[in-house]
């Protein structure tokens, strides 16, 4: 399928599952998704299984870390939300059945920044003004997926100043960018390709949200739902 | 015994399960009297729900609004087995989601004025089916007021989904003309779990439960 990153370790651990540039991605044809979508997707880049077994590990990536520690998960709205839905869940699930614990509670944040498929350089953070509860806290965000890591500085600046106890990062994707800023997620599913991809919460002006696979967007998918 | 709102009704002699039949999680040991609903049988529930809707909403494009945050897991799970139908069958409805917060300001002769925070422009509701998904609430004031404020955007249809149970004894007769349809109608218990918290603790639970009186001094306000 992808090309593995070679090293294993804890030293490279936070790359995640490296998709190289060359690869071409599944053929619609051996997957199910939503009809409405026919000729508005190019490929499956990474389909939903694969996401649901790579977040359980990211899970226990967690766990390992902050175990037995009480966390509250920020969740980026709305690209990040099935990700941490299902990242949350796993983290349940470990709790239940390993020797360590998370407690963990649940806050939402949005972030509007991307208009079609670019990144605007407005950021608007909707929902934060008031972050006084993360103040001496173990925060977790969780981001669908990291481009320039422009969005992450604002908001990392933005949650510091609220001087919480220690911050994560988890990425569900990361992309390969030129002109990256320095910080890269604590926790990383994915490092993909620089291509708009879709699907798992990740929209195109708020469609593709209801398809589970990651996609490329096609060129006719582009032009149907500009603004 | 189907009743008349159909749903899976939980009788006021149902003690629930006890703790150690079912894997919760080690931080609540001490803070949980009996598991209520598994969440298994949520799901189950969930799914034939999502099917119940796509019957009656799947005619035309549909918002998802959930209100945060407690609703927010029941709708990442009907969302799930909505997507699941879409993908397979040869007829399918392109769905959008958003996510709002109501802050209630209640004054003296309890108008109740809400305010929707954090959500698109609700002109994007104009025309579509909405599908609401909500936390318990207490008495269907803060609903009806959403709805009639959601009526002047000339949405198509809109339906209205309480994060699946339904204390029949909380709500009074007026919620009945909000609420649509129905997983779970349960007894006025003291639950936690799933999406239901107690003081924002206790959503990092899957299985609906009954808090004891450690876990209601230990997250006491």
């Amino acid at each position: 399928m992808a090309e593995v990153g070679v090293q294993t370790g804890r030293r490279r651990r936070h790359e995640g599952i490296v998709i190289g540039d060359d690869w071409p991605g599944y053929s619609l044809d051996l997957f199910s998704y939503p009809a409405h979508y026919s000729g508005d997707l190019d490929c499956v880049i990474v389909p939903h299984g694969v996401i649901m077994d790579r977040t359980e590990r990211l899970a226990r990536n967690i766990m390992d870390d902050l175990g037995d520690h009480h966390i509250v998960v920020l969740c980026v709205l709305k690209g990040g939300y099935q990700f941490c839905a299902d990242l949350v869940d796993q983290i349940k699930a470990l709790s239940c059945t390993s020797e360590h614990t998370i407690l963990m509670r649940v806050h939402f944040i949005r972030l509007k920044s991307y208009l079609n498929d670019q990144s605007t350089e407005d950021l608007h953070i909707l929902g934060a003004e008031d972050l006084s509860f993360l103040t001496g806290k173990n925060v977790l965000i969780v981001e669908g997926i990291v481009g320039t890591g422009k969005t992450m500085e604002t908001l990392l600046k933005h949650v510091e100043a609220f001087r919480p106890k220690m911050i994560k990062v988890a990425g569900l994707l990361v992309k390969r960018v030129q002109n990256r800023s320095a910080r890269v997620p604590d926790y990383v599913g994915f490092e993909i390709p620089n291509r708009f991809v879709v699907g798992y919460a990740l929209d195109y002006n708020e469609y593709f949200r209801d398809l589970n696979h990651i996609c490329v967007i096609s060129d006719s998918g582009k032009k149907k739902y500009k603004i | 015994m189907a009743t008349s709102s159909s749903c899976v009704v939980i009788s006021d002699e149902e003690q629930g399960y006890d703790l150690d039949l079912f894997c919760i999680p080690k931080h609540y040991a001490a803070d949980l009297e009996r598991v209520y609903i598994p969440h298994g049988l949520i799901l189950d529930r969930t799914e034939r729900l999502a099917r119940e809707i796509m019957k009656e909403m799947g005619g035309h494009h549909i918002v998802a609004l959930c209100v945060l945050k407690g609703g927010y897991k029941f709708f990442a799970d009907l969302l799930d087995y909505i997507k699941a139908l879409n993908r397979n069958s040869d007829r399918s409805i392109p769905m959008t989601v958003d996510f709002i917060r109501l802050k209630s300001y209640c004054n003296d002769q309890s108008t109740g004025e809400i305010k929707v925070i954090g959500g698109d422009d609700l002109s994007t509701l104009t025309g579509k089916n909405v599908l609401i998904v909500e936390d318990i609430i207490d008495t269907g004031k803060t609903m009806k007021t959403l709805l009639q404020l959601l009526k002047q955007y000339n949405p198509k249809m809109v339906k209205v989904f309480n994060a699946p149970v339904f204390m029949k004894e909380t709500h009074p007769f007026s919620l009945f003309l909000c609420v649509s349809v129905v997983g779970f109608e349960v007894p006025d218990k003291f639950v936690v779990g799933y999406a239901l918290d107690y003081n924002e603790y206790f959503r990092d639970l899957n299985h609906i439960c009954v808090i004891s009186e450690t876990g209601k001094e230990k997250y006491k306000a």
